[in-house]
């Protein structure tokens, strides 16, 4: 096995993640935290908008939605937080199969700006729902305990992201290798064709929705309990474009891309933290740059330089010039008589 | 005497007010290679969509081994055991070949969500079994030296080769053929030709061809179809079908059709 | 007498989003794309009026003009760095690559500006005292937005209808390829596109700057209700877009008066849910199209 091959960079990566807290502070161990909480929102958004190409802007919503969810179950309801994390998490996965219904009769851009319509009512629930969220002064959660382990909370609530990255990232990489993989792709590279093959398009549409929205509440939960707080401005545009930049950064199609997009963005995010306005520009840049020079992202040059790095790419490829977009696509099949 | 594999019957479809097809009977037994022609417009490609799927008829049913299909989805419908190839290349682009065809093994493979994700030695397996098949499979049409190439690297002829490989591996009892020699060189034709043959002796698969190359049809066909204007105008063995004056007529018109036959 | 002002100022708020609007339209009917920058390209044009009416006193009507070419180029421009490059690649790259564009603008907007909790106050540039238009009580500026709303709708009409580029849009629109076999330069139309687009944005956002407050998040909130306007009126159809904008705008303005002011927000969601479910092809769109 090459000394850079895939397996090894990763192994390494994980080896560092374990014993960072004994070289980190307090800051440090937020950030990795932080960026552990990102690798799972980056790779669920992977499966559904890299994988299975619907292109959809609603997964900083479901994020909001895992974070809301989780904290107002304590602080309404008085649950205990391990058993208001993981409804949170189903919750938000409720929600993304929601969404896939109306994504079965929807396409492209279609699908685009009506789940960034969605985003938006989502954003206004949680600034004007007062009675229930809080309204836009947000929330705090009560404090996270371990008990009886003998943790503080940054460790144990690091730790615990970590543990379930890792989980979660490796059913990834084994779905998208596997025969759902392939119908994901397969419903992204040609619906028709897809479904000639026996590949039923609302299951694996709703099954691309509920894993983003599962990964992206779960991502909500570890968040608000990180912050101990939660408020509307987490979930918010700059957000939804945030996560796209690192899936476009770290390879459209490539589970390892979406952990390297996910680091390095998140590490850039924070050393332009004083300057919002620098911050949209150096995004919106990156989003521009890469998708016109590095359409495969970081993982497309890995892959073409570094030996040993071999991962199955599954790029969108382009199309046929695209044509005036239709909201409802009966199937098209061309020369019909 | 076979049974019959696909049953149409009585059928019509309308388009808003424009009646394409008008009262369709079709019967295709098992192992037959049926042709399906007709001057353009006639509808071929709505009578196949029919069968598959993708539309919904007014009138009439159509039955696949038996039991009827019209009103299901063209996913389901796929999963009784019907496949399909169609006039321009549906090969997903983003993979290779090989995958592509492990693609085509969706149907007859079990592995769900969970197992997926979780089960590692039987998605383990599940996968070898599925890359032996896709590489015989591949072998059977020659095109095994193409297996890790990307899809997009293929050409036009090698593309619609491997698309029927794949609607073939999951060895559906019917498989409909759109146009399958559009675009293709003289060679490649009679590469078609051999191709369609050895599918028909060595697989057993029944298949309806729908072309305009008429001399491929003639040669390959058990049986032939002529549409013409939404109704069945002739039916039978190639040779017959050939020398029928409607079919003639609905080709070249009345006009020259009779100077054809008085030549 | 609510309901006369409610009204008018949901036709005034409806004219700037059907402007709006019809920016989406044109260059989507000329490329197919839906430009995500075109809400930033509003606030932007906006920003610049400001600076050059108000902090450099040059004349409203000079601005007027300066913004619109200002806006002409930057659409252009964006023609050039995130269209014309990849037009040929898929959805989902077209549409990020506007998608950052949108950011950059805001990003520059937000750091040369002001951070944002800044708005910028635009001075009134007819008197702010209402005056009676009949039983209807009328700023006069609001008028003014009216005003240049319909001359700018004459001079589209009349670009579309008597000039040759505007032919050739048509054309490019209906059907690219054959344009291109006729040889019309099909690449240069779509950056024509792109650049009235801009403009058009341009227009809206210097006839609303007396109105309202500009402040770098604005474009996204635009850019919504207009997409929302346009998808109302039928994305090909450029009446529709004005008479998706009024429709949302008087909407809004309704819903704002009579149920609650934050109802007007979530606007855009609610016509875009309703119309995609209803009828997807808007109100003027094509009929929907039978495959045959």
């Amino acid at each position: 096995m090459a000394p850079f091959g895939r397996r090894n960079v990763l192994l390494a990566l994980l080896a560092a993640a374990i014993v960072l807290p004994a070289f980190a502070n307090v800051y440090h161990l937020f950030i990795a935290n932080l960026i552990l909480v990102y690798v799972l929102l980056a790779i669920g958004l992977n499966i559904l908008v890299g994988y299975a190409g619907q292109l959809a802007f609603a997964n900083a919503a479901m994020f909001g939605i895992g974070a809301y969810a989780t904290g107002l179950l304590q602080v309404r309801l008085g649950w205990s937080f391990w058993l208001a994390f993981p409804s949170g998490a189903l919750l938000a996965t409720a929600v993304g199969l929601a969404i896939s219904l109306p994504a079965l009769r929807l396409s492209g851009l279609y699908l685009a700006l009506s789940t960034l319509a969605f985003a938006q009512a989502t954003q206004w629930v949680f600034l004007h729902w007062e009675s229930v969220t809080f309204g836009a002064g947000g929330f705090k959660t009560p404090p996270l305990s371990f008990a009886p382990l003998p943790i503080d909370k940054p460790l144990g609530l690091y730790y615990l992201s970590l543990v379930l990255m890792l989980a979660l990232f490796l059913f990834a990489q084994n779905l998208v290798a596997s025969r759902v993989g392939r119908a994901f792709v397969a419903v992204r590279d040609g619906e028709v064709a897809a479904q000639s093959l026996g590949v039923d398009l609302l299951r694996y549409k709703a099954l691309a929705f509920g894993i983003s929205g599962f990964y992206a509440g779960t991502a909500g939960g570890l968040y608000s309990a990180m912050l101990n707080f939660v408020a509307p401005e987490g979930f918010d545009l700059f957000q939804m474009v945030l996560q796209k930049a690192m899936i476009v950064v770290g390879g459209l199609g490539s589970i390892t891309g979406s952990v390297l997009g996910a680091g390095l963005i998140i590490l850039l995010l924070e050393a332009l933290r004083a300057f919002k306005g620098l911050q949209e520009i150096v995004f919106g840049a990156l989003l521009v740059g890469f998708v016109l020079f590095m359409r495969g992202g970081l993982s497309s040059v890995l892959k073409r330089h570094v030996r040993g790095w071999e991962e199955p790419l599954r790029l969108p490829q382009p199309s046929a010039p695209m044509p005036a977009p239709r909201p409802i696509e009966a199937p098209a099949v061309r020369g019909e008589q | 005497m076979s049974a019959a594999v696909l049953n149409v019957i009585d059928l019509e479809m309308a388009f808003g007010g424009l009646k394409v097809l008008d009262g369709i009977n079709l019967e295709v037994k098992a192992g037959e290679i049926r042709g399906l022609i007709g001057p353009n417009g006639a509808g071929k490609t709505t009578l196949l969509n029919i069968i598959c799927g993708i539309h919904r008829p007014q009138k009439g049913d159509v039955r696949l081994n038996g039991a009827s299909i019209v009103g299901r989805k063209p996913s389901s419908i796929a999963r009784l055991g019907l496949g399909r190839t169609f006039q321009t290349s549906q090969l997903f682009q983003g993979m290779t070949v090989l995958e592509n065809m492990m693609a085509g093994l969706h149907r007859r493979s079990r592995t769900g969500l969970f197992a997926a994700g979780f089960d590692r030695p039987r998605r383990r397996s599940e996968e070898k079994e599925m890359e032996a098949a896709a590489m015989s499979a591949l072998a059977f049409v020659g095109m095994a030296d193409l297996a890790e190439r990307p899809a997009t690297a293929l050409s036009f002829g090698q593309q619609r080769v491997v698309e029927i490989a794949r609607t073939l591996i999951s060895e559906p009892a019917l498989v409909l053929l759109d146009e399958p020699a559009v675009g293709l060189s003289a060679n490649r034709l009679a590469e078609l030709d051999t191709l369609l043959r050895k599918i028909r002796d060595q697989k057993g698969v029944t298949l309806i061809l729908i072309e305009h190359v008429i001399h491929l049809v003639m040669g390959v066909c058990d049986q032939v179809t002529v549409l013409s204007s939404g109704r069945t105008i002739a039916d039978g063995p190639p040779a017959a079908v050939r020398n029928d004056r409607a079919v003639i007529e609905a080709y070249l018109g009345k006009e020259l059709s009779a100077r054809y036959q008085a030549s | 007498m609510l309901f006369s002002y409610l009204l008018m100022s949901g036709v005034t708020t409806g004219a700037l989003y059907g402007l709006v609007a019809l920016g989406f339209v044109v260059v989507n009917k000329a490329t197919g794309v839906i430009n995500f920058a075109q809400g930033e390209f509003f606030m932007f044009t906006g920003f610049i009026a400001w600076t050059l009416h108000v902090q450099l006193g040059i004349n409203y009507l000079a601005t007027f003009a300066f913004a619109l070419a200002f806006g002409f180029a930057l659409g252009c421009l964006t023609d050039r760095i995130a269209f014309r490059p990849i037009a040929k690649s898929d959805v989902v790259s077209l549409v990020l690559a506007t998608v950052g564009i949108a950011f950059v603008l805001k990003g520059l907007a937000r750091t040369i500006w002001g951070g944002k909790a800044d708005y910028l106050a635009f001075p009134p540039i007819t008197s702010p005292d209402p005056i009676m238009v009949g039983n209807i009580m009328v700023i006069p500026q609001q008028l003014a937005v009216l005003a240049g709303t319909a001359v700018i709708l004459l001079l589209f009409v009349a670009f579309f209808r008597f000039t040759r580029a505007g032919k050739m849009m048509q054309a490019t629109a209906d059907n690219a390829r054959a344009a291109r076999l006729v040889g019309i330069r099909t690449d240069r139309i779509y950056t024509l596109a792109f650049g009235i687009g801009a403009a058009i944005a341009a227009a809206a956002a210097v006839l609303t700057a007396p109105l309202t407050l500009l402040y770098p998040d604005i474009g996204f909130a635009f850019f919504l209700k207009g997409f929302a306007a346009a998808v109302l009126g039928g994305l090909s159809s450029l009446p529709g877009a004005v008479l998706g904008g009024m429709i949302v705008g008087i909407a809004e303005s309704m819903a704002g008066g009579y149920i609650h002011s934050s109802v007007m927000e979530l606007s855009p969601f609610i016509v875009i849910m309703a119309v995609l479910v209803l009828r997807p092809s808007g109100l003027l769109g094509p009929a929907k199209t039978r495959r045959v």
